[in-house]
């Protein structure tokens, strides 16, 4: 790697630490992590992070090996769906919490025969009892029978999508003495504008399910947080999010993305959404009566995504746009993210409760991928027959 | 034909009632100033400062503004002081004497002697009255083609002659070094604000002529930063050393070498009265044409302006501030937006309808030289939450008010840098219409 060439002859490099293996810079920035990484590789304006008052993610996520004392230590209920994208957001705050000696009880909706309960996060719930959580299955509208009576300081409803749903768990909740409750909701509930990001405080669609379910919440409890998440990755996901476009790179096959491809989106390592969640427990004054978009602090470009995808995998990409009206397709079914700018930033959740973003989607992404190939999904036989209806309607060549 | 200029189709010959009411708010605004009071006088400056937005915003339809709804106690002239700015107690002797609640906002440090370089045109204009006003001696140094100051629309007579009398003039060539070397060091100067260097080279001999430098504070650009799929751009991010603003990472990281105690922000696209860059102009022109607006590709690339005025207050929060030494900070506007969102701002702010906008592929025409959008085509946004944790600096202005305050003191009032040229629209109308029939 050539060193940067200056105009300016005193310029200096300052080096913290030997540069790693590193990409070419015209394929993305490069992570935000490697501080001195970038520092060598681009820019001639080099700040050790010793000296930088501003905090920086120096660090990668790691589990948490401070104990919490015993004064501070919480009961936390978390009420699960059992499927969809959210369900891997309690599997990880499950975990984050239980490493850091919060006692955590799992509530999953449904039964624990189920074949839902086949796929992950659930089929790797003894990872949860394995650190001393206990895992109970139920209906949420029987929560307090299901969780036997005992005595919370923290539930969070990882599960209600509408009042109905999760009314009675708030109910019993402050009944039964729970001090703070925590509600993921969605950031799908903003109301689609030109001036992007979405940030707390913002209007949000008066009939989404959710905005009925934080309204009553903010009524009953004096010590409530808001989460709304967009899209995750991370290991134990329930949803497909990044195979999307691996099961299309490493197949050689074209991506189609609707639209110009320029939609920006929020994809955020459920680390990041679980340590968010864990501040607000361990932080419940600041957290009290706050709204957090719970997502990475960077978005993404769908073209960008791809192209990210193909990065991780070391494999080319042909990126395919189309206009779903023209070509006869429903995009909610052909693409797994929003054709239009979904943006949200976790602009509260640094302001107020102090946390920081840690998700690096290149680096991420490769874990991703080797996961992706290490279960072989690389392998499977799959059909692509949306995406050959249109690409059909295109007439795009599809290799065999 | 000559209308009142006041924009909402009146067709009155003259003025008619609403631009007459803009400016009778003005004039109030005005009498105000001419008191002595130094209290009604600091809040009449800082209602001029932040209201002008107030006056387009109302539809067609709504009855005109009163005056009293221009009063200094609005939210909008309130909003100025937000917490972060006010930062105590001031330790220099000053002329006016500011008291609390007015705007001001407050330099951490005693008086600075302080040089702008440039400070005639768009930036400089704003920031050097805010460092007047907090009793710095300010040089400006220019060529001297342009005036040294102007009035600016609204300003008040005693605003303007209190901030003429107290700014002065270098007159010279930055681009003669030596000369540049020898007249900084004659004078000496505690702080020296870069707002228009573009090579590192322009910035040696400044740095030589003041080796007891306090602090040398520049405007770079966010154009800096290399283009990425991942946004938006922060300060940690890889910045492109081929970029056509690569003059000014030259200049940061010589600024860095040097071991000068520096700042350096980076504005995105920079907006508001007197813009030489034809930013919100190119889109004012069309809608007073009331021509349809061409906007390249899918019209959802997503920018971001920052208001002047909003940079000029984060200028001076810098200086003398300990947390802003050897930092770079983004400056522009909260939210961004899209093309086409950032077309349907304009026309609001202006009390336009909204507009018809045609998209169009770049790549099937040939403009020439000629721009065809003020624009990159891409998406160039930066995040501004460092400036704001670290120092506690928040833009006042809003997209909508922000182009509000520039319609009403510059476009709106029939001036502007760029005469209207439709040359690159009607090419693509003219496609664009083929198509059609």
């Amino acid at each position: 790697m050539a060193a940067l060439a200056s105009s300016s002859s005193s310029s200096s490099l300052l080096f913290t630490s030997p540069p790693s293996k590193l990409s070419s810079p015209s394929l993305y920035p490069l992570p935000r992590l490697s501080f001195p990484i970038t520092s060598f590789l681009s820019s001639p304006l080099s700040i050790s992070p010793s000296s930088l008052p501003y905090p920086t993610t120096s660090t990668r996520y790691s589990p948490f090996t401070v104990r919490a004392a015993a004064a501070d230590k919480k009961t936390v209920l978390i009420l699960n769906t059992n499927s969809g994208g959210h369900a891997v957001i309690g599997f990880y705050f499950a975990k984050q919490l239980l490493g850091s000696g919060h006692e955590v009880t799992v509530m999953t909706v449904g039964d624990e025969g189920s074949d839902k309960m086949k796929k992950p996060p659930f089929n790797r719930f003894s990872e949860i009892t394995s650190a001393g959580g206990k895992t109970v299955w139920g209906d949420p509208a029987d929560v307090g029978n299901v969780v036997a009576g005992a005595p919370f300081d923290v539930v969070l409803d990882n599960n209600g999508k509408d009042l109905d749903t999760v009314r009675p768990v708030v109910d019993w909740a402050k009944s039964s003495g729970v001090k703070q409750f925590l509600f993921i909701s969605s950031a799908g509930i903003y109301k689609p504008t030109d001036e992007p990001p979405h940030v707390e405080g913002d209007i949000v669609k008066a009939d989404a399910g959710h905005v009925g379910v934080e309204k009553y919440i903010a009524e009953v409890f004096s010590s409530w947080s808001i989460f709304r998440p967009q899209y995750m990755i991370g290991s134990g996901n329930n949803k497909d999010c990044e195979e999307w476009f691996f099961d299309r790179i490493v197949r050689n096959r074209p991506v189609p993305i609707p639209g110009s491809g320029m939609q920006l989106t929020n994809i955020a390592h459920v680390r990041d959404l679980s340590s968010m969640l864990t501040l607000a427990v361990e932080k419940p004054e600041a957290a009290a009566s706050n709204i957090f978009n719970c997502v990475s602090d960077r978005a993404v470009t769908l073209d960008g995504m791809a192209r990210l995808c193909a990065e991780a995998a070391g494999l080319p990409v042909e990126i395919v746009h189309y206009d779903p009206k023209a070509a006869g397709i429903d995009a909610r079914k052909a693409f797994p993210f929003r054709n239009m700018h979904f943006y949200a930033e976790p602009r509260a959740a640094k302001d107020i409760l102090g946390w920081e973003g840690t998700t690096n989607l290149p680096e991420d992404l490769k874990e991703r991928f080797e996961e992706y190939v290490k279960v072989g999904r690389d392998k499977k036989p799959m059909k692509f027959e949306i995406d050959d209806k249109i690409l059909d309607a295109l007439k795009v060549p599809v290799a065999v | 034909m000559r209308g009142c200029g006041c924009n909402q189709g009146c067709g009155v010959d003259g003025r008619c009632l609403i631009l007459i009411v803009c400016c009778k708010t003005l004039e109030m605004t005005n009498k105000t100033y001419h008191s002595t009071k130094p209290k009604e006088k600091a809040k009449a400056w800082q209602s001029w400062w932040c209201c002008s937005q107030q006056s387009s915003l109302s539809s067609p339809s709504s009855p005109p503004l009163s005056p009293t709804s221009m009063a200094p106690s609005s939210p909008k002239s309130r909003q100025f002081t937000s917490s972060g700015l006010d930062r105590g107690s001031l330790s220099y002797k000053r002329k006016v004497c500011h008291p609390k609640g007015a705007l001001h906002v407050v330099a951490a440090s005693g008086t600075k002697k302080t040089l702008i370089m440039g400070g005639t045109r768009f930036i400089g204009v704003f920031l050097s009255r805010l460092l007047v006003k907090e009793g710095h001696q300010v040089t400006l140094f220019t060529r001297g083609k342009a005036p040294v100051t102007q009035q600016l629309p609204g300003e008040s007579d005693s605003d303007y002659s209190d901030f003429k009398s107290e700014i002065l003039h270098l007159k010279g060539d930055r681009q003669d070094f030596e000369f540049v070397k020898s007249s900084l060091s004659a004078e000496g100067y505690d702080v020296v604000y870069d707002i228009n260097g573009r090579e590192a080279a322009e910035v040696e001999p400044i740095l030589d002529a003041l080796p007891n430098l306090e602090q040398f504070i520049y405007c770079s650009s966010a154009g800096v930063y290399l283009k990425s799929d991942i946004l938006p751009h922060c300060e940690v991010d890889a910045v492109d050393p081929k970029s056509r603003h690569k003059g000014k990472l030259n200049t940061e990281s010589l600024l860095e070498a040097r071991g000068v105690n520096w700042t350096s922000l980076r504005p995105v696209y920079i907006y508001g009265p007197l813009n030489y860059n034809p930013v919100e102009e190119w889109f004012f022109h069309r809608l007073k044409a009331g021509r349809p607006i061409p906007i390249p590709n899918s019209g959802v690339q997503i920018t971001q302006l920052g208001h002047v005025k909003d940079l000029a207050t984060a200028f001076v929060q810098v200086l003398g501030n300990e947390k802003a030494s050897k930092q770079v900070f983004n400056i522009s506007g909260e939210k961004y937006v899209t093309f086409d969102g950032l077309a349907k701002a304009c026309a609001k702010a202006g009390g336009f309808p909204e507009p018809e906008i045609i998209h169009y592929n770049p790549k099937e025409f040939d403009f020439g030289k000629k721009k065809a959008f003020p624009f990159r085509d891409q998406h160039f946004f930066a995040s501004v939450e460092k400036a704001k944790h670290v120092l506690g600096w928040k833009p006042e202005f809003d997209l909508v008010e922000g182009l509000a305050d520039s319609y009403n003191l510059d476009f709106g009032r029939g001036t502007y840098r760029k005469e209207a040229d439709f040359t690159t629209d009607d090419m693509i109308l003219n496609k664009s219409f083929a198509l059609q029939s």
